[in-house]
């Protein structure tokens, strides 16, 4: 018996082979350029190893406060209907469209001495312009679209009926939230979590008009790039990906489906 | 007792309108109509998960209707069990013991009766994922049961359950009526379901209750052409009434003494027309008929014949037409009684 050839389905491999061509090749190159000496000598550097434990400690940050304002924003928006709720929606995805430069400029407009809520932070002791908090104000900003466009997702796949029994068994919507609907959709969850986080750690342009530094390892990358070429930006580029790449993975290990899916 | 007042309720694209039931303690209660009618939404305002415009609902003399749904005391079963993936059957069983001040040892007493009674003894640790339907039913049931609420909602509990599973749950579901005297309504679009199970019925389309009554009577009698075409009565006939008959076409239908002159319609059950044998011979209605076409449904015959013109359809039985050798083409004396004729107006 011969074995069948699917054109359509060869077709639709073939055209899909140059893009992943376009997020593999470049990565590979950059990964494999760098000698395990240069590696090294980079993470004896306390510069690579304090920018990216920044970056990442920032973008951690940043997906806590979506997981703590955004689940609730999330739920509102996958159970609730609501006039003008497309405005609210078209709002939650504008991080996504405007260029990010643009989002710091708007960040610090609003966190400026110009600005009542800038004089109003600057009294409570909270400086935005170079400062962590400047950094992660920034990163839940670009961030927040993809935690909550997931989380939402997960809420709605669970159905309303669970929530239903739930009441007529005497549950309160609080105690329904926190023992049906949250259990059910934490891999949701968790998933929003490590796409924030993944879009805050590689996010620079934003990052860059509001704090130079302190430095996160984007910010540390262009720098090497653009002060000493592209020989000494690859390694710290490297150790980014690598530590990025074990987080994730770590993430979606604790997220993974129960026995409760068998 | 349950009362359902002046219900309104509206939704994008559907409204319920001038829903009144009155259900009381013990009835075994039926929500039937088509896909569409508006049935589960009623058990969906009794639960108060959906906002009426106007109406109220009163619960053995307490008005319910502005009551958070986790006080009104009602339990449901859905179709698709609705049973919490990430518990298992214990759990979910339990799920609402904590919200109820109950004596610790009369739940396990129930706990124990329910799981025996409904044969799940042996799942308890299991996860609904891997329940088969009749299980998942059976739990489900067992966790509104167990709180005792003043009445149990099935949104189609039979809908979704294989012919050998279907007859099974129907059993169980009039056990429990029955040993724990439990006020039940179901919601169902099938009338043998609601025959074999209910006491009661309420007949709805597009929103609005057409027919209620005791399910004899409403079978037996009708008000309107969907009602009648609703429980089984496949023969709907315009007709013209005189003189205490039924004109169709050029066929003359006896009806029974008193009928309604106003009437515009004869409806007929088809299990009402019978051939004609040697020990019938009462039938104030006697024709002959030429069958058109017969389907075997495996107990039964579906039989189409024509008289004088006029499409009948007959239940008959499969000994009867093998022996008989009925087929399509085949002329025969059929008759039926003038009381088993309904007029309906509208």
């Amino acid at each position: 018996m011969g074995i069948r050839i699917n054109t359509f389905s060869w077709s639709l491999a073939l055209l899909s082979l140059p893009l992943i061509a376009l997020i593999v090749l470049p990565l590979t190159k950059m990964v494999f350029t760098p000698t395990l000496a240069d590696l090294w000598e980079s993470l004896q550097d306390p510069l690579v190893v304090g920018t990216i434990g920044r970056s990442l400690g920032t973008a951690l940050a940043a997906a806590l406060i979506c997981f703590i304002f955004g689940t609730p924003l999330a739920y509102l928006m996958a159970r609730k209907h609501f006039p003008g709720k497309s405005v609210v929606e078209a709002v939650i995805d504008l991080p996504i469209m405007i260029p990010h430069p643009v989002i710091g400029i708007a960040i610090l407009s609003l966190a400026g001495r110009n600005h009542p809520i800038g004089r109003f932070l600057a009294d409570m002791g909270i400086e935005v312009m170079g400062t962590l908090t400047g950094i992660i104000a920034v990163l839940t900003f670009v961030g927040m679209p993809f935690y909550i466009n997931t989380v939402k997702a997960g809420f709605e796949a669970i159905p309303e009926r669970l929530e239903n029994v739930s009441r007529s068994l005497g549950a309160s919507m609080c105690a329904t939230f926190f023992r049906i609907t949250f259990p059910l959709a934490w891999r949701s969850i968790m998933l929003g979590m490590i796409m924030c986080t993944a879009r805050a750690i590689s996010e620079f342009g934003a990052v860059i008009i509001v704090a130079y530094h302190p430095m996160t390892a984007p910010v540390l990358i262009y720098e090497r790039f653009t002060a000493y070429g592209l020989k000494y930006s690859q390694p710290v580029s490297v150790w980014l990906i690598g530590v990025s790449l074990v987080l994730f993975v770590g993430m979606r290990f604790f997220s993974r489906p129960g026995r409760e899916a068998a | 007792m349950i009362h359902i007042q002046n219900l309104h309720l509206s939704l994008p694209g559907f409204a319920l309108k001038d829903i009144n039931l009155d259900i009381e303690t013990g009835d075994f209660f039926a929500l039937i109509g088509p896909t569409g009618a508006g049935k589960s939404l009623i058990l969906e305002a009794m639960l108060g998960m959906l906002p009426m415009d106007s109406g109220r609902i009163l619960l053995e003399d307490r008005d319910i209707t502005s009551v958070v749904p986790e006080k009104r005391g009602l339990g449901i079963v859905y179709q698709d069990y609705a049973l919490f993936p990430h518990l298992n059957v214990r759990k979910n069983i339990l799920y609402g013991i904590k919200y109820h001040n109950l004596d610790p040892n009369q739940v396990a007493e129930q706990f124990d009766f329910l799981v025996h009674q409904l044969g799940i003894a042996k799942l308890l640790h299991r996860y609904p994922g891997t329940l088969s339907g009749g299980e998942k039913q059976r739990v489900a049931l067992a966790r509104a049961l167990i709180l005792r609420p003043s009445a149990l909602l099935l949104d189609e509990p039979l809908s979704a359950l294989d012919p050998v599973l279907k007859e099974e749950i129907k059993d169980l579901l009039r056990t429990i009526h029955q040993e724990l005297s439990m006020t039940i309504i179901m919601v169902s679009h099938s009338f043998s379901d609601v025959f074999y199970l209910a006491n009661k019925v309420a007949i709805l389309k597009d929103g609005r209750i057409r027919q209620q009554g005791s399910v004899n009577d409403v079978f037996e009698h009708p008000n309107s052409r969907f009602t009648a075409g609703f429980v089984g009565m496949r023969n709907i006939l315009r007709a013209g009434i005189r003189d205490n008959r039924g004109l169709v076409e050029k066929l003359a239908i006896t009806l029974p003494p008193g009928a309604d002159s106003s009437g515009k319609y004869l409806a007929i059950r088809p299990e009402d027309i019978c051939p004609l044998t040697s020990g019938h011979n009462g039938f104030e209605n006697t024709f002959s008929g030429t069958i058109t076409h017969i389907a075997h449904q495996g107990f039964y015959f579906d039989i189409w014949m024509t008289i004088e013109g006029v499409k009948f359809q007959a239940v008959w039985d499969k000994n009867y037409v093998l022996e008989h050798d009925i087929r399509p083409g085949k002329e025969l004396e059929v008759g039926f009684y003038a009381d088993k004729v309904r007029v309906l107006g509208q």
